[in-house]
């Protein structure tokens, strides 16, 4: 899998996560997950509802702690949420009371770094996301795609090595996904981070992904990993892109005999 | 940048003013739409003053044309008037009476809604807090304000203390139910979001909670303002040597009807102020409350 000679960024064991309902109900969300996301490696994770990809994350953030299994960052285990994890969440998860550039120094401030120091340091990250223009706007005054331009912002703010991101692009139109896409591969190769990106849509995954994490529910647990073969940047007209696009789309198949609503456009 | 995501600028809320002049048909547009909104906003004043003027008018015309009634029961406005001009601005003894009522009202809420918030913020974050004052707070809340006043009379005399407490204790109650809801409601990913961005948890609740918050503990705020007036005639009603309540109760001593209407008017018109100044206050400070501060 990983053949890096540098030790994995993110290492799962045996993760699983068990849920109780309201009525007492034990649902596995997570079973037996072993995952290495390795140092500087884009990974996806698509599957449908319920299968624990939300669950993966919030078990890598910290935010949550697995009923059984390991979680190590940079060979470190995860007890807690930490800023070597930078995470990017699907909506509305900007401070409404900050402006973009106080979003963006918000993680700056937290670490001590002077006024001067953090104005600078936002100022690069609001550059490096296209948003040089907007950063004394509230959140309520920017486009969706604006506003997850300044999450992506906020969340590098820290310098972490890893970035989760959960379906950011989800609700963004599909001409200004493209361009936040591009964008994404192009910081993501500029900094040497590791992504893990969460997406129900497998032409995003294929789009993005060396690695496509194939995920199944009732349990849910990983169904298979994809490897993507392709070389940056990637054309989506490209055979060998529906290529794989179809792999995908079978594996899919074969979890409940429908295909997923992305498979049918 | 703009040929990295050609689309963005057909995304943004609002692009930066054309440095070129503008053309006739912007301007013809931003003249026409200055008009309209002008208009607007004169109709809306025109319809407020006539309906104050329809108010005054029912007013006085009521008491003369509904068969017994006497008018120095019902004083019309035409009979306060002068009465109002004359303690307003001729002998000018309304003024010791309103700037005693202000400064007790002022100072009660300030105490009261400072700890409200405090108690707000500190059982909205902290579950066993809240579980540990859950249910003297909510037995305390369920007392009406009004009822302790004697105990405050004799816990703290006759003098603007006792008022300051009482007025404390009743603003205190609204704004920390509202602030505890804002707090104990924040969506999740705020928290989530300063705790992945490094913020320890004395930063997560002054930096995050208190102002994901602030829009409830406005709320409370604003509700606590308006307690604050009915606790404070209640106590210048029962004791007190200066105050709009006080010269209410006075005025009824000396049945001087016309004298407590004076009261009254100005305790409207204070109350009203003081939501007015609120409104204008959240909109001034926090812009990104959004169309809730337009209220």
């Amino acid at each position: 899998m990983a053949a890096q000679t540098l030790p994995p960024a993110v290492s799962l064991r045996g993760v699983s996560q068990l849920y109780a309902s309201a009525g007492g109900e034990l649902h596995w969300a997570l079973t037996g997950v072993d995952l290495d996301i390795g140092a500087g490696e884009f990974v996806c994770a698509i599957g449908p509802s319920g299968c624990g990809k939300t669950t993966l994350l919030n078990v890598i953030a910290g935010f949550l702690r697995p009923t059984a299994g390991t979680v190590e960052v940079q060979g470190r285990p995860v007890s807690a949420p930490g800023p070597d994890r930078g995470v990017v969440f699907q909506e509305y998860a900007l401070f409404p009371w900050l402006t973009a550039r106080r979003n963006v120094e918000f993680g700056l401030r937290q670490q001590g770094l002077g006024k001067a120091e953090c104005s600078a340091r936002a100022d690069e990250l609001l550059a490096l996301t296209g948003l040089a223009h907007a950063a004394e706007r509230y959140p309520f005054e920017l486009s969706g795609g604006m506003r997850q331009r300044v999450a992506v912002a906020r969340a590098l703010a820290t310098q972490p090595q890893v970035l989760l991101m959960d379906e950011p692009f989800a609700a963004i139109d599909a001409l200004t996904r493209a361009s936040l896409q591009r964008e994404l591969l192009r910081i993501w190769r500029e900094l040497g981070l590791s992504i893990f990106f969460i997406t129900h849509n497998i032409e995003e995954a294929v789009f993005l992904a060396q690695r496509i994490v194939v995920m199944s529910p009732h349990p849910g647990r990983i169904r298979e990993i994809v490897e993507v073969p392709l070389a940056y940047p990637r054309e989506r007209g490209d055979p060998a892109f529906g290529a794989v696009y179809a792999r995908i789309g079978a594996a899919f198949e074969q979890l409940h005999g429908d295909a997923p609503a992305e498979v049918l456009q | 940048m703009s040929a990295v995501h050609p689309f963005e600028t057909a995304h943004a809320a609002a692009p930066p003013p054309a440095d070129g002049p503008r053309t006739a048909i912007e301007h013809a547009f931003l003249q026409r739409r200055e008009r309209a909104r002008r208009g607007a906003l004169r109709r809306r004043i025109a319809l407020g003053i006539a309906g104050c003027l329809l108010f005054l008018a029912v007013w006085e015309i009521a008491p003369r044309v509904v068969p017994g009634i006497n008018l120095k029961m019902f004083p019309p406005p035409s009979q306060i008037a002068g009465v109002f001009a004359q303690m307003t601005w001729g002998t000018g003894e309304i003024w010791p009476h309103l700037g005693a009522s202000l400064l007790r009202a002022l100072w009660g809420f300030l105490l009261g809604s400072s700890l409200g918030i405090a108690a707000g913020v500190l059982t909205g974050h902290f579950t066993a807090l809240r579980q540990l004052s859950d249910p003297v707070l909510h037995g305390l809340r369920a007392i009406p304000a009004i009822a302790v006043v004697p105990l405050a009379i004799v816990w703290f005399g006759l003098g603007d203390l006792s008022k300051v407490m009482l007025i404390a204790w009743g603003a205190f109650f609204p704004v920390w139910v509202n602030t505890f809801i804002g707090v104990r409601d924040i969506p999740p990913v705020f928290l989530r979001s300063a705790a992945t961005l490094g913020a320890g948890r004395m930063a997560a609740i002054v930096q995050v909670a208190l102002p994901a918050a602030l829009p409830f503990v406005f709320a409370g705020l604003r509700q606590a303002t308006s307690v604050a007036f009915v606790v404070l005639v209640a106590a210048e009603l029962v004791g007190a040597e200066k105050g709009l309540g006080f010269l209410i109760s006075f005025a009824h001593l000396v049945f001087r009807v016309d004298i407590m209407f004076v009261g009254l008017i100005y305790l409207g018109a204070i109350g009203f102020a003081a939501d007015q100044l609120f409104a204008w206050l959240l909109h001034r400070l926090f812009p990104w409350y959004g169309a809730e501060g337009r209220r």
